[in-house]
C-alpha cells in the first residue's frame, strides 16, 4: 500500500475513534476537558511507523475535520484541541528521541502534554488564569489513560508489523 | 513498561500532588465576577444570599449565592456541566458554561491583592 493510502486510513481510523469516545457517556462527565484519548493512538502510532511531519499533518486535520463534524470549526473547544494536540506531538517526538522511556511512557507524556496544552489555550483564550485549577484532575487522569493508549499501539504495531511481513 | 516509565509517574504524581497542594491553601472568596464572552455582566457579593438570573447563549442561566457559596442552578446546555458542578467558594475557582459563554470567576480578594 503506498503511504498516502495508508495516511488516509489513519486520519479516517483518527476521526472514528474520536467520534466513539465522545458518545461515551461514562466520560460526558463531571470534569471538562476529561477525555480518554483514543485517537492518541493514531498518533502515536504515526510518530513510530512514519514521522514526525506526517503526525503533524494528520493531527491538524484531524482536529479540523472533527471540527466540522461535531464541535464546530473555530469553536472554543476547537482550538482547546488544537493546542492539545499539537503540544502533544511535540512532546511525545521528544520524549521519544531524547529520553529512554517506553511506547508506554512516551504515551504518557504524550497525554500529559495534550491536557497541559487544552488547559494553557484556554488559559490564552479566555484569559483566566483560575483554569490552571483544572490541570492536577486533568494530570492525575492522564496517566491510566496515558498508559491504556501506550499498551494498544504496542498491540498496534506488532500486529502491523506482522500483517506486512505477510503482503 | 520499562523502569523509565515509572520513575516518570512517579515524577507526574509529585507534580500533581504539588499543583492540589496549592489549591487548597486558596482563600475564601467575597465576591464573584460573572462574564458574558469577555464582557463583565455581574459583580456578585458572596455575603449576600440571592438568586440572579443573566441571559447565556442558550437561553436563561440562573446563578444562586448561599452560604457565601456560589451555584448555577439552572441552564440549558447539552450536558449540564456547570449545574453539576455544584457549588464553589474559593478565590480562583471557576465554573464555565461553554455552550451558554457563561463563566463565573471568583476573583482574588482586594484585600489579599493590596497586601501582598
Amino acid at each position: 500500500m503506498k503511504k498516502f493510502t495508508r495516511l488516509s486510513m489513519l486520519l479516517a481510523l483518527s476521526v472514528a475513534l474520536n467520534v466513539i469516545e465522545a458518545s461515551l457517556p461514562l466520560f460526558n462527565g463531571y470534569i471538562p476537558g476529561l477525555k480518554l484519548g483514543l485517537a492518541n493512538i493514531v498518533t502515536l502510532f504515526i510518530i513510530y511507523q512514519f514521522s514526525l511531519k506526517d503526525a503533524f499533518y494528520i493531527g491538524i486535520l484531524r482536529v479540523f475535520l472533527v471540527g466540522i463534524l461535531r464541535t464546530g470549526l473555530f469553536s472554543t473547544t476547537f482550538f482547546f484541541s488544537l493546542g492539545g494536540v499539537l503540544l502533544s506531538i511535540i512532546c511525545m517526538y521528544l520524549t521519544k528521541k531524547f529520553l529512554k522511556l517506553s511506547i508506554v511512557g512516551v504515551s504518557i507524556m504524550g497525554s500529559i502534554a495534550h491536557s497541559t496544552g487544552q488547559v494553557l489555550t484556554s488559559i490564552l483564550l479566555l484569559q483566566m488564569s483560575s483554569m490552571i485549577y483544572y490541570l492536577p484532575w486533568l494530570l492525575l487522569f492522564s496517566i491510566p489513560t496515558g498508559i491504556l493508549v501506550g499498551l494498544i499501539c504496542k498491540q498496534l504495531i506488532k500486529f502491523y508489523d506482522e500483517v506486512l511481513s505477510f503482503e | 513498561m520499562n523502569k523509565n516509565d515509572i520513575k516518570l509517574i512517579v515524577i507526574v504524581l509529585m507534580v500533581i500532588i504539588i499543583l492540589f497542594s496549592f489549591s487548597l491553601f486558596r482563600k475564601k472568596a467575597n465576591i464573584a465576577n460573572v462574564y458574558f464572552e469577555n464582557e463583565l455582566l455581574l459583580e456578585i457579593d458572596l455575603s449576600v444570599d440571592k438568586t440572579y438570573e443573566v441571559d447565556g447563549e442558550n437561553g436563561k442561566v440562573v446563578i444562586e449565592v448561599l452560604n457565601n457559596q456560589i451555584r448555577v442552578v439552572e441552564e440549558n446546555s447539552p450536558y449540564h456541566l456547570c449545574s453539576k458542578q455544584g457549588f464553589i467558594s474559593k478565590s480562583g475557582e471557576s465554573i464555565v458554561c461553554l455552550p451558554n459563554k457563561i463563566i463565573i470567576e471568583l476573583p482574588n480578594n482586594e484585600l489579599d491583592t493590596e497586601v501582598s
